[in-house]
């Protein structure tokens, strides 16, 4: 089940990139046709530079999506698959997390109040409820933990086989692996995602983030 | 029956737990049971919160509370929602069903949950309640197994079901039948304190055998959520060929953790509304919450001085409206360790309940607050117990005879409350003052929130596959029939009730008596009522023995009621002779019958609760 959501992301991802790869080669095409038109050969240059660029940038986008998502590993053998995601599902269950983090941290009530009305102590006594509320939220659906255990500002080996989403090289970026230099900051990442899944979001509306409270008395 | 797992299951008073052990594998390991979050949503939790909420019918929209198990739209909803959500609206919440199933003031079958509410739609029993928890808890483990691709048939499993070391017959009884209702079939009973006794044996691996020696007398302090239960065990034998016996339970006592985030509360809410702030009730229990993770805070990290409290109001202004305030530790400490554990002495016993006659039946609430008092009271009982039979005696030696209650050489802890390292410190101090100086051990290595299910799965394994640590209980209590005395009545004067005991304290799995001392003459066609009583401070009364008075020495539980059907041969009208067989099962529940003395006949007593 922890697989879900990498799956979700996956499914998003190929749509995305079929599409622009659509609009690019529409555009292309159109800018190779503007080349037919005479009164259009006083721009043969720039129209094919632009053309060439932005297959260029189609390549690399593409490219770059692969390297974005890898290969997932097979899913396992489920007895009951779930059923296909109703429309939105991804979009409700995105809404459904912020509602989380309002529900039980208030975050959304901190964002939207006027922050520059008050002063610090009663901004402070607000972050305090958003602060272990969010942090709930984070500790049971997250296994959040620092890719990196060296202290910051000390100076750190990157292992050889490092994954590239977990290490950002900054400055000087020269040589070969493994590289070495000064940890400016620890990163996260989680060991697992442990989310509330949506029962069905039923009509085409999104739910909504947090309810409208009404004491009946 | 050849199983092929065992599955264990604490159904707690306020926090619920499956464990599972398929026998192709070492350990047991928690079940993760699906719940529903919030509307629409449902999630995996390691515990099942043992909270039931009745919605409205209009409050949510359909199907927006529906289990993957569940074909119809239910009207119950059971665990995190249902406790998070029902706090806020108590008249359709139901909390601690369990504490209902033994208190007999109130028919546990009646349907009157939740308790003093005014809603139109149908209400439930304790013992419906029980019955849809251990459903949910069923169909949990089921959905969770099938999710990693395995079907298990129940019948190929060893199902063991815990229960308070508290819980009379009676309710132990109701709790088997709430099972086997929920279609878990015939379940073993276990005593929680004795389920985490075997948690303990197996996280303290081959070593826990060095850890305690015979003569040994270990005091398992289960303090839960709602309820605190307390059993001694004895450890005899030697060369390593250790045995076990459990030789004392206490008493019923609804006292727990939640009694002291109320305390802590109150506290703060005073220190609050003294700056002249105040809270409503969605705020006081945001802050009973926050107070909560102040305490752990605090507990779990002694170099904290205080910790911040901060409370937002119900509506979306959260810079404006935040209310805050901080719990330091001289507070914490007065309220929960001088609060709770206050170092007494062991003769300082707790103030008696209530009696009055205008008591209103709701749960039978601990009047006294302090566990120290309620530990002693168990101590000093446990003595008068083994002092009771020469065979309990001969655990305690000579060194009983030199103080007023029993000396436990050993604590292990149970129950979410010792979490916190300095109340289970502040227990043991209190252990070794009574024992004049001398230290009483604490066994390591407890896991107090799943250990119960953890060791009900291994129980559920050892006697499945005959291999492993038993320990010897039998029943926890004697019990006995009340016979009405024979004096004439005086005006002003209450003839004494006697009572016959039935069933000795300790009488085993699997066996069963015939009380041949007294025979009956019941009418058939006609209902027959006796009272049933009980002690659990009697180990040495017999089978047959002549209580003079029971009201003064004995507990009431129950009534017992049988109605002997029309026999062919016999006229009607005429008293049939019948004597008392009582039947403790293979599974470890008490069935009284009444047998015909010139046959083989006998006809089962069905347990009534004592209305009053």
């Amino acid at each position: 089940m922890r697989l879900e959501p990498r799956l979700r992301f996956q499914e998003r991802a190929i749509p995305k990139m079929k599409s622009y790869v659509l609009i690019a080669a529409a555009l292309i095409a159109v800018l190779n046709a503007l080349l037919l038109i005479p009164a259009m050969s006083a721009y043969t240059i720039p129209i094919a530079a632009l053309a060439l660029l932005l297959a260029i940038a189609v390549l690399a986008l593409s490219l770059f999506e692969r390297r974005e998502t890898p290969a997932p590993p097979p899913p396992p053998v489920v007895a009951k698959p779930p059923p296909p995601p109703p429309e939105r599902h991804v979009e409700a269950e995105v809404v459904a997390f912020i509602g989380l983090l309002q529900e039980k941290g208030r975050l959304v009530d901190f964002l939207m109040d006027d922050v520059s009305l008050y002063d610090d102590s009663r901004v402070g006594a607000a972050a305090r409820v958003v602060h272990f509320g969010c942090r709930d939220v984070l500790q049971e659906h997250f296994k959040v933990t620092p890719i990196s255990d060296a202290e910051e500002g000390s100076h750190v080996m990157i292992p050889e086989d490092y994954s590239v989403d977990e290490y950002r090289l900054m400055g000087k970026i020269t040589g070969n692996p493994p590289f070495k230099g000064v940890l400016l900051h620890k990163g996260w990442k989680t060991e697992f995602v442990k989310l509330p899944r949506i029962i069905k979001t039923g009509d085409k509306r999104l739910p909504s983030i947090a309810p409208a409270l009404v004491e009946i008395k | 029956m050849n199983a092929r797992f065992s599955l264990g299951i604490d159904l707690g008073t306020s926090n619920s737990a499956v464990a599972a052990n398929n026998f192709e594998e070492d350990e047991p390991s928690i079940v993760e049971i699906t719940q529903i979050l919030r509307p629409n949503q449902i999630g995996e939790s390691s515990t099942l919160p043992s909270a039931l909420y009745l919605p409205h019918p209009d409050e949510f929209p359909e199907d927006a509370l529906k289990l993957p198990w569940v074909n119809d739209s239910r009207t119950a909803i059971i665990g995190h929602f249902a406790r998070e959500h029902g706090a806020l609206i108590p008249d359709r919440l139901v909390t601690s069903a369990k504490s209902w199933l033994s208190n007999f003031h109130v028919d546990p079958r009646r349907p009157v949950l939740p308790w003093k509410s005014e809603i139109n739609e149908p209400k439930l029993s304790a013992f419906d309640c029980s019955r849809l928890y251990l459903e949910h808890l069923k169909e949990g483990f089921l959905y969770a197994e099938q999710l990693q691709g395995r079907n298990w048939d129940l019948s190929e499993g060893q199902i063991v079901l815990t229960v308070p070391a508290s819980f009379d017959e009676v309710a132990r009884n109701l709790t088997a039948e709430a099972a086997e209702a929920a279609g878990l079939g015939r379940v073993i009973l276990l005593e929680e304190p004795q389920a985490a006794f075997y948690a303990w044996t197996a996280r303290a691996g081959g070593s826990w055998r060095n850890q305690v020696n015979s003569g040994d007398i270990i005091l398992v302090c289960d303090v839960g959520g709602g309820t605190a239960d307390f059993s001694l065990i004895a450890i005899s034998g030697k060369d390593g060929n250790l045995e076990l016996e459990r030789i004392s339970v206490g008493e019923h006592i609804l006292l727990g953790g939640d009694n002291m985030d109320l305390a802590l509360a109150y506290t703060l809410q005073a220190q609050l509304e003294s700056t002249g702030k105040s809270l409503d009730a969605w705020q006081f229990l945001a802050l009973t919450h926050a107070a909560s993770r102040a305490k752990v805070d605090l507990f779990n990290d002694e170099s904290l001085a205080q910790a911040p409290i901060s409370v937002p109001s119900r509506g979306s202004s959260l810079f404006a409206k935040t209310i805050s305030t901080t719990l330091d530790r001289p507070t914490l400490e007065q309220v929960v360790l001088d609060g709770f554990f206050p170092i007494t002495k062991v003769n300082d016993l707790p103030t008696e309940r209530r009696s009055s006659g205008l008591q209103e039946f709701g749960l039978p609430y601990a009047s006294d607050p302090i566990v120290s008092k309620h530990l002693a009271r168990f101590l000093t009982r446990s003595l008068v117990n083994v002092k009771a039979s020469d065979s309990l005696k001969a655990f305690v030696g000579s060194s009983a005879e030199a103080t007023d209650y029993l000396r436990p050489t050993a604590v292990l802890f149970n129950g979410g409350v010792f979490n916190a390292a300095p109340i289970r410190k502040r227990v043991l101090e209190l252990l070794t003052s009574w024992n004049g100086g001398q230290p009483v051990r604490e066994l390591e290595g407890f896991q107090p929130d799943l250990a119960v299910a953890k060791g009900a799965a291994l129980y559920g394994r050892h006697r499945a596959t005959g291999k492993g640590i038993r320990i010897k209980a039998g029943t926890a209590r004697s019990y006995y029939v009340g016979l009405e005395s024979s004096m004439p009545a005086i005006p002003g004067f209450k003839p004494p009730i006697k009572a016959l005991c039935v069933v000795p304290q300790g009488m085993e799995e699997g066996s069963e008596l015939l009380i041949e001392e007294k025979e009956f003459g019941l009418i058939t066609g006609q209902p027959a009522e006796f009272r049933f009583f009980a002690s659990e401070v009697r180990s040495g009364d017999t089978p047959g023995q002549i209580i003079p008075n029971a009201e003064s020495e004995l507990e009431e539980t129950s009534r017992l009621e049988v109605t002997l059907p029309a026999i062919e041969g016999l006229p009607e009208g005429q008293p049939l002779p019948v004597q008392m067989n009582p039947v403790v099962t293979e599974l470890g529940n008490l069935e009284l019958w009444m047998k015909h003395t010139g046959s083989d006949r006998r006809w089962k007593v069905d347990f009534q609760v004592r209305m009053e």
